[in-house]
């Protein structure tokens, strides 16, 4: 099938734009343009994929698991790309990143590619607003972990030769600090517009279903880990495992919770 | 020197008030914000965890938060220099208000209609708070039926169900409502539920006084696909009957798309006490204490009420929450690069 091949060649590009990044870092060459380009044709491949599949099915990548991971894959390489693209002081935490990326193109592999009923409750504009709120704070965050994850390893004495052109650790901690800040608005809109969502599917704005409590815990932890800097004067490290730990959050709420729980959420019966 | 009597009490308020701007100062702590997110957050798990679903783990964090935010307003400098943080400040505080204030009123419910059935005010089920404002009374709502289709695998397609509608003695009206499509009347937001099932007819002619029709809604069909029975008493008596509804047609095929309907042979399975009938439409059942006719199947649809009326506030409060922080956040990241040695990252 057209879609599968196309998502497959994607992925090929992907990993291999990923592990050349990772070996740059340890061999300490630097193929910037190729991991690019690279991750580009991934991305442009994997993007073909998503319409293919979403013209044949006549809806989007938001029913089954291996659509909810095939668009977040896609979406989450889209904000790193852009950041690596612009911020080129970083590009190292690629080597942060790519792992937590080939994990979940892993995932994506062994999921069944079938086709999943939607629920009648996913016919609203709001699905769009509330999804794509979602993805760039996912995204804004998943640039923070790859920045926090360069000031642990060299917090943690590893591959501190290997990551030492990146800015100081002050510096990097400011530009995580921002991309959590936007992570942070986009994951208040997201909430917002899945209430406004959720009041006419279910009747309710909000109901404390497994989903929205993780979710609003993640936004907790998120506003914590932003306050605590101001109100402790966090040192990079404890700021960096904070942005660790909101992301662990989030990714459990958007992909561990649907597996424990199905039926709140979904509106189908 | 002996200060006069003027000058002491100046001193003694000038004290006080030194008193009270020192407690307001600690209540406005930016340390005591952080800890009291992380216990909402410890609160927020514990009502998600306890099978009683306790209010008070939030309510108490979500006041002191209210308050630190206060607080912080009415003595730290930055805010009057900064709007969109002052801004963002007061929308939290709104929020939480808003959302207590809405706890208070709400109204969350559920209804059954019959088809051709009139709302009579009645819900099945409902949590309200204490100060809701009931007009329910005032809400003709009729069910005119309904057609929801299926995928294969027996999966829910959208809803469609006609409805009349007047609010007090005005011109009735209908429309149709379903997924995502409330109808709203008096601020009461009516919504089909994914309830709904077969319901038999009957006429109950007791021996004294009129003959009283009224429908039995058997449980959700498909979800209780193999209970379409229940028991239920005659009005004005204290006899029980079981009633049953048989068929072996299927409805919602689980091969291929199909669409919900009543069944066209079934039979109707009555008994009250030792007594069985397999009653038609039209056929009765003779009782110590009158007839019990059939009149006929029909359908019956749930419906979820709700009211709220902070809820277009909340989504203000909250928006304006939003793009305040979105815009504190543009300022003081602007003003600055993150990197002054590679500016041209920034």
């Amino acid at each position: 099938m057209l879609e599968l091949n196309l998502l497959w060649t994607a992925l090929v590009a992907y990993v291999v734009s990923g592990s050349t990044a990772i070996i740059s870092v340890v061999l300490d060459r630097r193929p910037q343009r190729m991991i690019l380009v690279l991750l580009v044709v991934g991305l442009a491949l994997h993007s073909a994929s998503i319409a293919v599949r979403w013209d044949r099915l006549g809806h989007g990548p938001y029913v089954t698991m291996f659509e909810i991971l095939s668009s977040n894959v896609w979406s989450l390489l889209l904000a790193f790309a852009l950041a690596y693209w612009r911020i080129r002081a970083i590009r190292a935490s690629a080597a942060v990143v790519m792992p937590i990326m080939f994990v979940m193109m892993g995932w994506l592999l062994v999921s069944s590619p079938g086709e999943g009923h939607l629920p009648p409750t996913y016919h609203t504009i709001w699905l769009f607003i509330h999804i794509g709120f979602g993805k760039v704070f996912l995204g804004a965050v998943l640039v923070a972990v790859g920045i926090a994850g360069v000031i642990l390893l060299r917090h943690c004495g590893v591959g501190v030769k290997r990551l030492a052109g990146l800015p100081a650790d002050e510096r990097l901690d400011d530009l995580a600090c921002r991309f959590m800040s936007l992570g942070l608005v986009f994951e208040t809109l997201m909430l917002v517009a899945g209430a406004i969502w959720a009041q006419d599917a279910w009747g309710r704005y909000w109901a404390w279903d497994p989903l929205e409590t993780w979710a609003f815990i993640t936004w907790l932890t998120l506003a914590f880990s932003l306050h605590a800097r101001l109100a402790f004067r966090l040192r990079p490290h404890h700021g960096a495992a904070l942005i660790i730990l909101v992301f662990v959050l989030a990714f459990l709420t958007f992909f561990g919770v649907p597996f424990v729980s199905t039926a709140p959420h979904k509106g189908a019966v | 020197m002996i200060a006069s009597p003027s000058v002491g009490r100046l001193a003694r308020l000038a004290g006080a008030s030194g008193g009270a701007n020192r407690w307001l100062e600690r209540l406005a702590s930016l340390k005591l914000t952080a800890y009291l997110i992380a216990v909402l957050g410890a609160g927020v798990l514990m009502a998600y965890l306890s099978e009683t679903r306790t209010t008070w783990s939030l309510v108490v964090p979500l006041a002191l938060i209210a308050l630190n935010l206060g607080a912080a307003v009415a003595t730290n400098g930055v805010f009057r220099r900064n709007l969109p943080l002052l801004v963002f400040h007061l929308a939290l505080i709104a929020v939480i208000a808003l959302v207590a204030l809405g706890r208070l009123t709400y109204l969350k419910g559920q209804i059954e209609l019959a088809e051709g059935e009139e709302f009579a005010g009645d819900l099945v089920s409902h949590d309200a708070g204490p100060l809701h404002w009931w007009r329910l009374d005032r809400i003709h709502l009729v069910n005119h039926g309904f057609s929801i289709d299926y995928a294969a695998g027996v999966k829910r397609g959208p809803t469609r169900n006609e409805v009349g509608y007047a609010v007090d003695d005005g011109r009735p009206q209908r429309t149709v409502i379903g997924d995502n499509e409330p109808l709203v009347l008096l601020g009461y937001r009516f919504y089909t539920s994914f309830n709904k099932g077969f319901a038999p007819a009957f006429l109950w002619h007791a021996k004294q006084g009129e003959a009283l029709f009224g429908t039995v809604h058997l449980p959700a069909y498909p979800i209780h696909e193999y209970r379409q029975a229940r028991d239920w008493t005659l009005p004005g008596t204290s006899t029980t009957v079981w009633t049953q509804l048989q068929f072996d047609e299927v409805i919602l095929d689980p091969d291929k798309p199909s669409s919900f309907r009543l069944p066209r042979h079934y039979k109707l399975v009555v008994r009250v006490g030792e007594m069985r009938a397999e009653l038609q439409p039209g056929e009765s059942i003779e009782l110590p204490d009158g007839r019990l006719e059939y009149r006929g199947l029909g359908s019956w649809m749930g419906y979820t009420v709700f009211s709220d009326w902070t809820t277009p506030w909340l989504l203000a409060a909250a928006a304006l929450a939003a793009v305040s922080l979105a815009l504190h956040f543009w300022n003081k990241f602007s003003s600055r690069p993150w990197n002054p040695e590679h500016a041209a990252d920034a």
